[in-house]
């Protein structure tokens, strides 16, 4: 197995006040079957033998679950291998490359350090209505609740949102749509979460508007770094659901 | 007196004489909805804050301009198909263009139908331009530059819109300007080739439609998004049906220009 030799350009900044750089690292000998945090891993302890502060960025799990490690690699959130970036192999690269490593951008995202950003809008667009109010006990047993086929994939498709955040730093708008359509959906489509769809839908579209993110304008960047294959369908959904909701709302429908 | 009384003895009083029948109708709305008065003000109050908040909402404003969007498109259509009368008629050995007798016929209209076309026109544009614009706003304050600039999947035309379309409005100033406030509907056929005859216009005319086309092409697929119409299995149609349409509807703006350069229409 060869052995990678790369050039590191990594966003630098102290805290969320300080003047952001670009500063250049050289990646040595690094294994072509680490992932891309094994990789920051080993970069970081050469920095800290020398005495200098390592580079922070977030992660937790490293298997592609949690969605908490994040980094715009090339410009791309996760790298666009559609995997995160705890995911993303080093045989993706080439010996020689150059690689820009940048956080999530999005004025949303406040930069707490280096790659590290809040992505606590996030949570804040969940905690508006994407939720079920009602106790809905324990898993039911299989069959009880027909569901159709079709639409279960569908929720299914939706629920694997892991909340990273990359559809909103790909975003050339830095809109939300996707995230915000994905979790609403996955609640929306089932029978436990349609007594309180018109409310969901106002209460996470009023709040990700109120947070300050960007408008979608269909490009279709977010589904594509999406390292979920979420599928902009659920953002068409969510137009729909939202010009019924507000419907609703009008006539009184509901409280 | 309760106002549920009034109603009746209004009725009473409408019936007395043909002559009481004005008065006591008007007493009787007014009474009507003095009754219903905190329901009406309920319902309108519920209708109102929720249109406040569709207007100024992202999802709300976005199918405001595709709504608005659409009948741009819409009008693209029916100016076309009015446009190519150009080619009818044989103006070289006397017969006079079609082109003619349609702008004349469109000015025979009558002035208020005219006029209502026109408005209703300004103010579709108006509505799309001005939320465009403001939806833009918000999406530049909302991002922070890449210091390396990563694309996937955006088009040039999708990253584009403003650009083009302010060009469009630009082209759609000069083009009023030019062809309707200093036109003469009888002589329309002259007035276009000889317009067109000059380069530079038919240039600038060219270039403008290009940009329609950039515009259409992002634009008409992204209407059935934003109006939840679509899905991962009919986008690609979408896609086509917009890359066509755009083709045959700017093709045939542009044969224009280029058959009065070409000498085809002189
Ligand atoms: C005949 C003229 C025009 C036509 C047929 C037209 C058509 C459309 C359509 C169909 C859309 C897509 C709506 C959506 O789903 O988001 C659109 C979007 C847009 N239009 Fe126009 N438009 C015209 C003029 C203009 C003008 C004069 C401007 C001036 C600024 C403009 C700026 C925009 C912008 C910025 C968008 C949003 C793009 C996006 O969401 O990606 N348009 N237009
Ligand atoms: S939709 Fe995809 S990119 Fe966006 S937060 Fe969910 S998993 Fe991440
Ligand atoms: S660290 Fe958990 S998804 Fe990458």
């Amino acid at each position: 197995m060869a052995n990678l030799n790369l050039t590191l350009k990594v966003w630098r900044q102290e805290n969320a006040q300080a003047q952001g750089r670009i500063e250049t690292y050289k990646a040595k000998n690094i294994p072509d079957e680490a992932s891309f945090l094994e990789m920051l891993d080993i970069v970081n302890e050469e920095l800290v033998h020398e005495g200098k502060e390592p580079i922070v960025f977030d992660h937790d799990c490293r298997e592609g679950i949690c969605g908490m490690c994040s980094l715009t690699i090339n410009g791309v959130p996760h790298g666009g291998k559609k995997v995160t970036t705890c995911q993303l192999h080093m045989r993706q690269f080439k010996d020689g490359d150059t690689i820009w490593i940048e956080p999530f951008r999005a004025q949303a995202f406040p930069l707490l350090r280096d790659l590290m950003v809040d992505r606590t809008a996030l949570d804040n667009i969940i905690a508006a209505g994407g939720f079920v109010d009602i106790r809905t006990g324990s898993a039911p047993n299989a069959n009880n609740m027909p569901v159709r086929k079709k639409t279960a994939d569908a929720a299914f498709d939706a629920a694997a949102c892991v909340g990273c955040g990359a559809c909103v730093a790909s975003c050339k708008n830095s809109s939300a749509m996707l995230f915000t359509s994905a979790k609403a959906a996955h609640l929306n489509l089932l029978p436990q979460g349609q007594p309180e769809k018109n409310k969901r839908v106002l209460a996470m579209v009023r709040q990700m508007d109120a947070l300050g993110f960007g408008n979608c304008t269909n490009q279709y960047e977010c589904e594509a770094a999406c390292p979920k294959g979420i599928s902009v369908d659920n953002i068409a959904k969510l137009n729909r659901d939202y010009m019924i909701a507000c419907a609703a709302e009008a006539v009184g429908v509901f409280a | 007196m309760r106002p549920l009384q009034s109603c009746w003895l209004c009725l009473l009083f409408c019936c007395c004489s043909r002559k009481n029948l004005v008065f006591g109708a008007c007493f009787f709305g007014v009474f009507a909805v003095e009754y219903f008065r905190k329901d009406v003000i309920a319902i309108m109050n519920d209708i109102i804050t929720t249109a406040c908040k569709f207007v100024t909402s992202s999802i709300g404003r976005k199918i405001l301009v595709a709504l608005t969007g659409a009948c741009l498109l819409l009008f693209l259509v029916g100016h076309l198909a009015g446009n190519m009368t150009i080619y009818g008629g044989d103006p070289g050995n006397g017969v006079p263009s079609w082109i003619d007798a349609y702008a004349t016929g469109l000015h025979t209209m009558p002035a208020w139908l005219l006029w209502a076309i026109r408005l209703g026109l300004a103010a579709i544009l108006l509505i799309h331009v001005v939320l465009t614009l403001a939806l833009k706003i918000e999406n530049v304050n909302a991002r922070t530059q890449y210091q390396k600039e990563g694309t996937l999947k955006a088009t040039l035309s999708s990253r584009t819109m403003v650009l083009t379309g302010i060009m469009i409005f630009c082209f759609l100033v000069f083009h009023l300007w030019q062809l309707t406030v200093n036109g003469d509907p009888a002589n329309c056929y002259q007035h276009i080739v000889d317009a067109f005859t000059s380069p530079i216009c038919s240039g600038f005319y060219i270039l403008a439609i290009c940009c329609l086309f950039m515009h259409v092409r992002h634009g008409l697929q992204s209407v059935f998004q934003t109006l939840g119409l679509s899905t991962r299995k009919v986008r690609p149609l979408y896609n086509i049906i917009a890359v066509l349409f755009g083709l045959v509807v700017c093709g045939a703006f542009i044969s224009i220009p280029v058959a009065v350069l070409c000498g085809i229409l002189k």
